[in-house]
This record gives C-alpha cells, structure tokens and sequence, in this order.
C-alpha cells in the first residue's frame, strides 16, 4: 500500500520534472528570441578582453623569470633537463643520429630484429608478425623516422609514468585515505581535454621534446593509477582474507597474493598507459614533440588531406601494432597454469632463437648502410598522398549529395538554431536555463556550481566562443547517441552482431584522436561540422560499448519474463532493455559528452571556431597568449559544468 | 564480566561487534536490545555481534548457526581478529588474543590456529602445494621442509597426486579439501571453519561432512564450525551455538537443543529435524505401566531413536533402557511411534 503510494508519488514528480524541462526549454526560446543579439558579450577574435590581457601578463612574466625565479631554477629547469636527456637518449637509441654519425644507435633493421623479440617474448608468433609488418608499413609509407621520435617519446613517457603511477596505484589499491586524497585529481584528469594540458606547460617547460614528454607524463599517470588501484581493489577478497587469517605481513600479502593476483589487470594497464601516451604524443607536436604529430599539424594547417593521411595513417599503424603487442600479453594468458615443460622448453629455444636475429639484426644496421637507414626508394608517400588528394577530389564533387547534403542538413536543422539559442541570446538568459535544467537534472548543489562555473566563464571574457563550442558538444553527444544507442542495442541483443562490430570499436579507441580529423576534413571540408563528425566518430566506440553492456546486463529472467507476456521485440527493448540499464545510458552520455569535448576543441584546426581555435591561435601567436590560456581555461570550465550535471543525473534514481 | 573458564580452548566473554559511526556507546546500552532496522535508524549503528560469551572445551566441535545477517561470519572473524571487536575479551589457550600485538597475533595465526573459508580462499596462480604450504613459507619455514609437510596432510585429505596441479584444474569439492589441508598444514591447536561446505552441492557437501568428521577423529582438532544448515550443525557439532541478530540465542548439545528448546525460533528450527534422528533413549524412558513386559532387551540410554527402533520392533515387547548398567525404565514401540507421530503435526 505505502509503497504504490511511494511510486505514484515518484511518477508524478518525474513526470512534473519533463513538463518542467519542457517549459523551461519553450521559455528559454522565447525569451531568446525576444532578446536575440543582446549583451552575447561577442569578442571579436583578434581583441583581447581585460581578463585576458592580466593572463597574458602574468604568462610574460612567468617567462620573463625563467632564468631567475626559484622555482625554475630549482624545480621546472633542473626537472626538464632530466626527463630531456632521457628523451634524447631513448632518441638517440631509434630515430636521431649519433652525434658523429649519420644513424641512430640501432638502424631500421636493428629496431624490427629488437621489436620482433620483445613482442615474441611476451606473446606468439601471430602478434610478431603482424607488429613486425605494420612497423615495416610506416617506413613504407616514408615515416620511418618520424614513426621512431613518436615511439620514443611515447615509450620515455611510459617509463616515467609507469615509474611514478604503479607505486602510486599499488598505494592507492591498499588504503582508503590515500586513494581518496588522489581521487580528485583522476577525476579531474579524466574530464581535461587533452588540448587543455599543453600551453601552461610549454610556459613552464618551453617548447620541445622534454615539455612534451612531461605533458605525456601527466596525461597517462592517472591513467596507471587508476586502473592499478582498481585491479588491486577489485581481487576476490577471500584469497587476501585468507592469507591475512595465515599471518602474513602486509608485505608478505601484497607481493604473494595481491600483486601476482592483479598482474592481468596492471598488464591491462599498462597497454591503456601505453595508447594514451601515444595519442597524447602526436598532438604533444603543438609544443614541439618530435615525430608523427608535426606533419599532421602541417597537413590540417594547409588543409592537405593527402599528406595528412599518410602521416596519420603511420600513427595508425604505430597504434596497432603498440596496442596488439601490449595486450597479447593479456590476452593469450587467461588462466593461471603455466604451460607444461615440454612447451616451456621448446619456448624458451625459439626466444633464444628470435633473440638471436635480433642480436644479428642490430649488428648489420650497425655495420651496412642497407640494413642503418631505411632505402630512399621504398616511399610511397607520395603516391598515397596523391591518391588520397584525388579520393577526396572524387568524393567531394560526386558524393556531394551524400556528404555535404548530410553536412548542411545537420546544419540547418539543428546546428544553427541551437546556435542562435546559445550564443545569439543574452548570456543572463542562457545562464540562468542552464542553471534551471542543472537544477532539474542535478538538484541544487549542481545547479550552484554551475551558476559560480558560468559566471566564471562570463568573466574570462569569451562567453561567445564557450557557447559556440557547448553548440558544436551538444550537437555532436545527441547525434553520437543516436548511433551509439541504436548499435549498441543491437549488439547488446546480437552475439552475432557483437562478434562483428566489436573488433571495430575496439580498434577505434585505441586511436589518436587527431587521427580521425584527416578524413572528416575530406569529406567535409574545414568547417563547424568537421569538428562534430570528428566527435562523433571518436566517442562512438566507447558509448557503443557502454550501452551494449547495459543491455547485456539486464538479468535475463526479465528479458524472458517479457517476452513470455508476449511482447514483441520493440516492446522488449522500449519497454524493459533500455529502462532497465538508464544508468548505463546516463554514464554512456556524460562519457560521450567529455569525449566529445575533447576532440570538438581540436576541431579548433579545421575551421570550427569556438575555444578550440583561440587556443590554437593563442600558442602560434604571442599577443594573443593571454587569450589562449584563458580559453583553455574556458573548455575546463565547461568540461567541469558538464560532467558535474550529467553525473549527478546519472547518479540519481 | 565473569570469569574465563581456564579449561577452555576457547574462552568468550561479553564480546561485541558493532559496525556504525559511534559503535562503543551502544555497548550494554538499552539500543542494542532494538530490532536490527531501527537501530540503524537511530543510532546508525549495526550490532553484528551482541554480548556473546561461551567456552568451547579442547577438542571440541563447536558449531555456530544462525540464518545469514545473523551474525555468525563476523563472530568467528572477531575470535582471531580478522575483525576487530568492538569490546569484549577473547581467550583462545589461555592467551587474550584482542591484548596481544601485531607481530604475536601473526605468530599465533601462523601456527596456532587456522581457518577455512567459504569460498575457499586458494590462491589461484599457485599449486595445491604451494597454497597448502603458504602458511609455512610466510613463517619462514625452508622449502623443502614446508613441501615435506604439505604433501603429509596431500596424502591426509585424500588429494594424493594433485599437489603440482593448480586450484583451478580441481573441482569445488577439491578445491576445499586443499583449504582443509591448508588449514591442518600447521598443525594448530584450533580450526575456525566458517560456512566451508556451503559453496558445495548437496552429495559433496556430504562427503566433506564426513571428511570432517574422520579428521577430527585423526587429528582431534578443537573446531569452531560456521553454518547455515541445521542438519549439518547436528551431523557434526558437539555443542550447537543458534545465532540471531547477533546474539547467542540457545548454547546446548544438539539432543538437547531438539528436546528443549529456549524459545520459539529455535523450537520453529528444530521443527524440520526428525526427532528419531537426534534425540536418545533417554529422553523416551519411562516406569513401565502395569502389566507391561519388563524382560525385553536391554540398550544403553545413549543410543539414538533411530537406531534402536529395529531392535524394539524384532523385540516385539518393550526394551529396558540403562545408563551404565543402572536402569532408567522402559521404552515400547508404541513410544517410538509417539514420536514420530508427534513430529508430523
């Protein structure tokens, strides 16, 4: 009795809460059409707002004193020289010549014989082949030695990470108090867009390798953390119970039953460390990191697809190839009983034996020219840019109807009206509706934070280009969640479904996201929804993932109980599916949401204007540094106002 | 607080477990009395374990039962601290185990007692013999000695032949036997079991319970056996301790428990027990009536209902019932069908 009045009660606020929403939405959009244009507080893009002129003052100053604060001179100078060594050593072993010399330590035919063994040694033959052939693809595609700077600034950020992340993860997995001292800040790692990271460091570490690498450090040493605490915590606990109940030391508990019990997952974690780290290096190339990055940049910057395919091609390959030899370790170990002896020995003769070709191997590119640089006549990059080029030609004049027709449908019909409803009204106006649907989705605390967060963008001075980036988020999560929702159903329903399209997904959020702008820029062309196809394609994987999940969550027994009433399928997943897994649902659109973001701002390279695009412009051009920072500091902000409305949605019932 | 009982391998007084925010003011305070969710209401408090005293005798089996959330798995966990108590005193061999530090309480847990757990507990990247001998190996033993004694108590649980193999290649029942093993490797003086069987199905469940039983004959362990299952309570405990929220609510043999018991609860547990089963000749004894044959065959008053119905019904005229040879009365098949009869109501 108490109970259905308890629900009904529940029914009627929520249905309350849609009418609410409803007329907060109809009253926003009149209201902004009333006061369309007023106080949008637009900045034109070469002025600076007063704000911004006091951070571009205080970033001179912080370079002025480079040479003189203590602070450089005890902690970020001292601190970029150790890691810039150890970056131009890893260099020096793969991709830059020896000082003398003309080769690296070890040529092209050396690092095939030594990336063989490795991926050997700690998985099978299939993987070996397939990484030895994509590394022999970058240098087919002429990026040989750019592919080596990436491989290694990713593996110098690695180490570093690994270095400082697995002890802070270990710790983390075994006590409360520190895990909750560092959850804010991987929480907060989490939602930064990766663009954010890199200006305030070259500010305090200047351009080049060593800032760069530091930048990587920061990105990915969350990353460990989190999944080595998470793997720690996760263990079944009765195998820790029981050791404990046998009077082992915590010492004794942590290296004999914890550590061997959580190695798949920190191994896991490793592979995560190593693709973020990779990712991380190839936009890092806006402060200067060596490799596969720059001639992305140059490519976006000139809008030459061709060539930005080939290089972004190579990360793909270096992607591939760094992802399947790290997560072979995972994968062809799941059980805990090693192999039988026999198998062992027969291994070990065959690692001895890729241990030799790999020793054979750095000795000729140490001593024959063949086997030091990669041959000048194995180069198709300029054939693939070419083809690429005249693709794009193809597509653009013959499939106009598809791509841009798709383009300025999504344009017409919802990018500009939401457009007009965000930036065209009085920034008052937008911020209140923001605070009142925060307040309906999140409840008060939200709605607060986000009123100071608002306000605090309000004052940066770039209200209007913050509105436009939320436009081109907003647009690109309702569209990502479209397809995702809808694939994601039908892989969650379909073994067969999800045997064929999981590979896909999982291959595409091991790659840059950079990567994805180079194809989205040939087909259409350096605008506004460049940035949102590009969201939408990077952020699919993982909401996909997230729903399919959800579904296949739902206990069976409710599935079949509906199915038994004689529903049809469309009622199973409308009307116990989907209701069923809402809180996967809400995790997969804040997920979508910060992805989105992240690469939006990117999109800041092929003509999408808003933050992204002034800090762009901010790190090529030192008056507008000021600009630039507070921008980044803008995509922060929102990132933060989003994340904290979708989460507390998520989290309620 | 009364005295520990010095005869006792385990000696329990006034203990308390409470888990909430102030658990100490709850300690002998009126609250603890309430229901388990208003407690929670008013206090924020959850009593786990209430006021708990008992003695468990040296090689005794000791069984705890008690529905789940009655309190038992954390009882058994606060008696070698794997919990720490909120307040009470613990003796197990004379020591106070909630006074001594950490290094001793490892000593003691490395080779006084020892415990089985529900789900097992193995470590699964390490052979059965290296999980048995962990115990050893964290104490520092050397590996051969420690390999010398795990495959001794291999050979004793019946798991001859399986020590290199790993948890996961042995079926459920195995895998216990391994944390039977486990748990004898050290020889302790006590054995917690905490629900061991419960993970298993019914027929392996069964054979374990008698694996149990063997053992304690063959090593005569002092036992203090968890469970949910009130036939495997009788099969095995010697004493029977009935939980519920928290507290001790009945403390006899399992006979006893069956004949009388305390209250309401118990007596709905012991409804589903067949008397025949547990109680004794004892307890049907009576002054025969007149004109009742008294020359019928004579059984000792320890002998279970069940067991000595064949021999009343050959009988074919009431048996004499003795205890050590002074007689108690007589039992007739009519009383045994009494019985039974009663239970079926």
């Amino acid at each position: 009795m108490s109970t259905a009045v308890v629900n009904k009660a529940t029914k009627i606020i929520q249905i309350r809460r849609l009418y609410l929403f409803l007329f907060v939405v109809i009253a926003w959009v009149s209201l902004a059409t009333i006061f369309r244009g007023r106080a949008t507080l637009a900045l034109p893009v070469s002025e600076n707002s007063p704000f911004n002129d006091r951070v571009g003052a205080v970033a001179a100053a912080i370079r002025a004193g480079r040479f003189e604060n203590p602070a450089f001179i005890y902690f970020f100078n001292p601190l970029r020289e150790i890691i810039d060594s150890a970056v131009q050593l890893v260099r020096t072993l793969i991709a830059i010549p020896v000082s003398g010399s003309i080769i690296p330590v070890v040529g092209w035919f050396g690092v095939i014989g030594i990336v063989a063994f490795i991926v050997y040694a700690s998985s099978n033959f299939k993987f070996t082949f397939l990484a030895v052939a994509l590394l022999l693809g970058t240098g087919v595609l002429g990026m040989w030695t750019s592919t080596m700077d990436t491989i290694a600034m990713t593996l110098t950020a690695v180490i570093f990470s690994l270095g400082i992340g697995l002890p802070l993860g270990i710790w983390a997995g075994l006590s409360d108090r520190v895990l909750t001292f560092l959850r804010p800040f991987l929480d907060l790692a989490q939602i930064v867009p990766t663009l954010v990271y890199l200006a305030p460091l070259a500010l305090f570490f200047l351009i080049g390798a060593a800032s760069a690498t530091i930048a990587t450090m920061i990105y990915s040493i969350p990353i460990v953390i989190r999944i080595t605490a998470l793997g720690i915590r996760g263990l079944n606990n009765s195998p820790v119970e029981a050791s404990i109940s046998m009077g082992s030391t915590k010492r004794q508990t942590l290296a004999k039953v914890q550590l061997p019990m959580a190695k798949q997952t920190i191994i896991l974690g490793v592979n995560q460390t190593v693709m973020a780290a990779l990712s991380f290096v190839v936009i890092a190339a806006l402060i200067g990191a060596p490799g596969l990055g720059g001639p992305i940049i140059n490519a976006l910057t000139v809008r030459n697809v061709g060539d930005g395919f080939v290089a972004g091609l190579a990360v793909v390959l270096v992607a591939i190839m760094l992802d399947r030899s790290t997560s072979a370790a995972v994968k062809t170990k799941k059980s805990f009983v090693p192999p039988s002896a026999d198998e062992i020995k027969r291994r070990r003769l065959n690692v001895a034996a890729m241990g030799g070709f790999a020793v054979l191997s750095i000795y000729l590119s140490r001593n024959f020219l063949w086997a030091a640089v990669w041959p000048e006549n194995i180069n198709t990059s300029k054939i693939v840019s070419n083809a690429t080029n005249t693709f794009v030609d193809y597509a653009t004049t013959t499939l106009y109807f598809l791509t841009i027709g798709f383009r300025e449908l999504i344009t017409i019909a919802i990018l500009n009206p939401l457009e007009t409803l965000l930036a065209q009204s009085p920034w008052f106006l937008t911020v209140a509706a923001i605070a009142i649907i925060a307040l309906i989705i999140g409840g008060r605390g939200v709605a607060i934070l986000s009123v100071i967060l608002l306000l605090a963008i309000v004052y940066t001075g770039l209200w209007r280009d913050t509105m436009l980036t939320l436009t081109q988020v907003i647009v690109a999560t309702l569209l990502t969640m479209i397809i995702g929702i809808t694939v994601g159903v039908w892989i969650g329903r379909s073994q067969k479904a999800d045997t064929a399209i999981r590979p896909f997904l999982d291959a595409g959020q091991t790659l840059p996201a950079f990567v994805y702008l180079i194809p989205m820029l040939g087909l259409f062309g350096p605008t506004r929804f460049t940035a949102i196809a590009t969201g939408i394609v990077y952020s699919i994987p993982v909401v996909t993932k997230l729903v399919a999940d959800g579904i296949k969550n739902v206990p069976k027994s409710m599935v079949e109980a509906a199915i038994a009433n004689g529903s049809t399928s469309w009622q199973v997943i409308t009307k116990v599916q989907l209701p069923a897994s809402k809180r996967s649902l809400l995790l997969a659109a804040n997920q979508g949401l910060i992805f989105v973001l992240a690469v939006v701002v990117i999109g800041g390279f092929v003509g999408a204007g808003g933050l992204g695009y002034l800090v762009l412009l901010g790190s090529s051009k030192p008056e507008m540094q000021g600009k630039g920072l507070s921008a980044g500091l803008a995509i922060l902000l929102l990132g933060i106002v989003i994340d904290r409305i979708a989460q507390t949605g998520a989290r309620r019932k | 607080m009364s005295e520990h009982n010095s005869e006792a391998a385990i000696s329990v007084r006034d203990l308390w477990k409470v888990f909430g925010p102030k658990p100490e003011e709850l300690i002998n305070s009126e609250d603890a009395k309430l229901p388990r969710a208003e407690l929670m209401k008013k206090t924020g408090n959850t009593a786990a374990v209430v006021d708990v005293s008992f003695d468990v005798a040296p090689n005794e089996v000791f069984v705890v039962m008690g529905l789940s959330g009655s309190g038992k798995s954390t009882l058994v966990r606060c008696l070698t601290r794997l919990i720490e108590p909120t307040a009470g005193s613990v003796e197990i061999l004379g020591e106070d185990i909630l006074k001594v530090n950490t290094s001793r309480l490892r000593h003691l847990r490395r080779t006084k007692f020892s415990m089985v757990f529900q789900h097992f507990g193995l470590l699964p990247h390490r052979k059965v013999i290296d999980n048995i001998a962990y115990a050893l190996e964290v104490n520092g033993v050397k590996k051969e000695a420690r390999h010398k004694r795990a495959q001794e108590v291999i050979d004793l649980v019946g798991l001859t032949g399986y020590g290199q193999s790993y948890p996961e290649q042995l079926s459920g029942g195995m895998q216990q036997r391994v944390g039977l093993a486990r748990a004898l490797a050290v020889d302790p003086a006590v054995m917690f079991l905490d629900e061991p069987f419960s993970a298993l199905d019914p027929l392996i469940r069964r054979d374990m319970q008698a694996e149990v039983i063997r053992l304690h004959k063959e090593v005569g362990k002092t036992m203090v056996f968890i469970t949910h299952d009130l036939s495997e309570a009788m099969k095995l405990g010697d004493r029977i301790a009935i939980m519920r929220d928290g507290a001790i609510v009945q403390m006899d043999t399992p006979e006893n428990l069956v004949a009388k018991p305390a209250d309401a609860y118990v007596a709905d547990f012991m409804r589903d027990i067949p008397k025949s089963h547990v109680l004794t000749l004892k307890s049907l004894a009576r002054a025969p009536k007149p004109g009742e044959a008294t020359d019928g065959p004579e059984l000792d008053a320890s002998t279970v209902i069940r067991d000595a119905s064949p021999i009343i019904i050959q009988a074919g005229r009431p048996i004499r019932v003795a205890s050590n040879g002074k007689p108690l009365g007589i039992v007739s098949s009519e009383d045994v069908l009494k019985l039974i009869a009663g239970e079926e109501q």
